[in-house]
């Protein structure tokens, strides 16, 4: 794994954080959906990395990358209102076959996080899935991390020292409830307060 | 202003290897060009140009002051400044974390750096693994539809149709 922004190793990065990386059943899970869909789109909203370009990029037939993460960041270094930012995901209804969200939600207060869902909603197919992290609030610092895949869907969390976003600290049944307009496919426990989960839109 | 540069540890003959050509032409930030630019040696771009840029065998650089609207047809591509519309690159694109970019990208391999703003499609070069598409499949529309008219490109949506 190549050396993270700040000049740490992935390693001690992992360990400062608690976590020697861990696998990933749900982007498991998540790719073989993708697999079986003959042209599939994926769309990641960030943070945008070159790893996960590689490893996306290499699997799709189509890897959409619109960084929301650095986009909330300059909205809010501006100081203007955070809802401008939806504008950027302008993609056609039901285009999506899969919908990487990570820990973006974490990052928005109520009404955003609605909005989000939304949008994720209304831009996945039918069946189409998404993926969204909780890092809950006692897990690791409030900095925000890069779901940096690796090989055999190890992650390792890469800071973004360039990103300064508020954590909500939300909690796993906040995730559900939020994410009520989509079936729960799946969802499995990282570490405490660190969970992974599958939805699937009907 | 447009100019020559020389690599400072440039050989003096020409290399084989495009990306190390002894020659680039540079377009200043206080050159604004609109059309088609087609190039055989490496080009940077600190200017602002609007149109096609054409450089099939060689390195287009978008330096942090240059603003580029434009189809580019190169062999490798690297973004520090603004770039919006499709790259359609025969060897590697480099986007750096100061690049702002908006569009499509085919190339054979791609960097990223954390960081940089970006807002793309990408479709990398691979070999014979082209999914089969079924018959009769209604043909799907693009996810993204530019706001601004758009540019065609050649080839564009080839791959498995």
């Amino acid at each position: 794994m190549a050396a993270s922004a700040t000049g740490l190793n992935q390693k001690d990065m992992n360990q400062h954080l608690g976590l020697e990386g861990y696998t990933s059943n749900a982007l498991k899970l998540f790719m073989e959906h993708l697999d079986r869909q003959p042209q599939s789109r994926l769309l990641d909203v960030g943070p945008v990395c070159q790893e996960n370009i590689s490893f996306f990029a290499g699997r799709v037939w189509k890897h959409y990358v619109c960084d929301m993460f650095i986009r909330l960041d300059r909205q809010i270094r501006k100081g203007d209102p955070v809802h401008q930012i939806w504008k950027e995901l302008d993609y056609q209804p039901e285009s999506f076959d899969g919908i990487l969200v990570w820990e973006l939600a974490d990052r928005l207060d109520e009404q955003d996080v609605n909005r989000l869902v939304t949008l994720c909603h209304s831009m996945l197919k039918p069946e189409g899935m998404a993926v969204v992290m909780v890092m809950g609030d006692q897990t690791v610092s409030s900095e925000t991390k890069a779901f940096v895949v690796g090989q055999n869907y190890r992650i390792y969390l890469r800071p973004q020292p360039h990103l300064n976003l508020p954590l909500r600290g939300r909690q796993n049944r906040d995730v559900l409830s939020m994410m009520s307009p989509f079936v729960p496919a799946k969802s499995f426990i990282c570490r405490p307060g660190f969970m992974e989960f599958l939805f699937r839109r009907e | 202003m447009l100019k020559k540069s020389r690599k400072a540890n440039a050989e003096p003959k020409v290399s084989t290897n495009p990306v190390t050509m002894v020659d680039r032409t540079i377009i200043g930030d206080q050159i604004y060009i609109e059309g088609t630019i087609r190039g055989e040696e490496d080009l940077l771009i600190e200017g602002s140009v609007k149109g096609n840029i054409e450089m099939k065998a060689h390195h287009l650089t978008v330096g942090p002051k240059g603003q580029v609207e434009a189809e580019v047809r190169a062999a490798n591509v690297t973004i520090s400044g603004k770039l919006e519309g499709n790259i359609n690159a025969t060897g590697r694109v480099e986007i750096t974390k100061a690049a702002d970019f908006n569009g499509e990208i085919k190339a054979k391999s791609i960097s990223v750096e954390d960081g940089a703003y970006l807002k793309a499609v990408i479709e990398m070069e691979r070999e014979s693994t082209q999914k089969a598409v079924p018959l009769g499949k209604p043909v799907e529309k693009a996810p993204y539809e530019p706001t601004k008219e758009p540019l065609v490109l050649a080839g564009k949506d080839s791959k498995g149709n």
